[in-house]
């Protein structure tokens, strides 16, 4: 398997809302940062919990690869949109039954066993809010009529 | 040149960045959106008109406007992910932020093409909108 694999797989999983998939394709001490939500922490908790509440939230979840590269230091680097439409709490965010679609960037690092070892995820919340139906960054799980 | 790009920006020299793009590149800057009634809005053309004026007015409406290259993975076929921190000091009102006089310091990520002439084809920037609203004192999502 290529990291290019790697990568692949692990957006098929987000997709598919498998969380246990996608850890499976990590080290055990594989980190995550998702720049956003200022979350910073293991793989397995921060990540997990990130990952759970995208698939518990938006059932339908499409993940779309727009753009996927290996760069040196072997960082698998990939521009994806997620579509879905919401049918649960996300990210503190009240369930409107609105559809959204999120343009987002990853970076994964993988180890030479192929296997992911960091993952950083950039996106803007507030496209998120917008698309959502939230009008205030202080009043997230207030949303518009 | 990823890096010249960045020093350029640094330095405030908008024609400096610009000559580092071959003529017709495109940006996208992820998060400019603006949402109309008829149609939204996105940061989105060539380097020469949309890219120049985006850079150019943030300079203005943030005077000390600087940047950190954090990290630079250079990948096949010219791309190129740069990790970068920009903060400034904000002097004017921006992108419907009103002028509060706050700093901001912010994660972005870039994805560049360049190409085989070693001029930039493309730029893409990722950061979080909510976050640079929070931190110049601005909390409407629109």
């Amino acid at each position: 398997m290529t990291a290019q694999d790697t990568a692949e797989k692990f957006f098929g999983a987000m997709q598919a809302g498998n969380v246990d998939a996608v850890l499976a394709l990590a080290t055990p001490d594989a980190t995550v940062w998702l720049v956003p939500l200022d979350r910073r922490g293991p793989l397995a908790a921060d990540g997990a919990r990130y990952l759970g509440e995208l698939a518990g939230a938006f059932p339908d979840l499409l993940v779309r690869v727009r753009r996927l590269f290996v760069a040196a230091g072997r960082t698998a680097v990939a521009e994806i949109t997620i579509e879905g439409t919401q049918a649960g709490d996300f990210l503190g965010v009240a369930d409107q039954e609105k559809q959204f679609d999120l343009d987002q960037a990853w970076m994964l690092t993988i180890a030479e066993d192929d296997r992911i070892s960091a993952v950083t995820g950039y996106w803007d919340q507030n496209q998120l809010y917008r698309r959502l139906g939230v009008k205030r960054l202080d009043k997230i799980n207030i949303a518009a009529g | 040149m990823v890096a010249a790009f960045f020093a350029a920006y640094r330095a405030h020299d908008v024609e400096g960045m610009v000559d580092l793009c071959a003529e017709g590149a495109r940006l996208r800057y992820v998060p400019f959106e603006v949402w109309g009634r008829q149609r939204v809005l996105h940061g989105e053309g060539t380097v020469r008109t949309v890219g120049k004026l985006i850079w150019t007015a943030l300079i203005d409406a943030f005077p000390d406007l600087t940047n950190t290259v954090t990290s630079l993975r250079v990948g096949a076929e010219g791309n190129v992910a740069a990790e970068v921190s920009i903060g400034g000091t904000q002097a004017k009102p921006f992108g419907g932020i009103a002028n509060a006089g706050r700093r901001y310091e912010l994660p972005h990520l870039f994805l560049f093409r360049v190409s085989g002439g070693e001029l930039i084809e493309d730029i893409v920037a990722y950061w979080d909108y909510a976050a640079w609203k929070r931190q110049l004192g601005c909390l409407e999502v629109d």
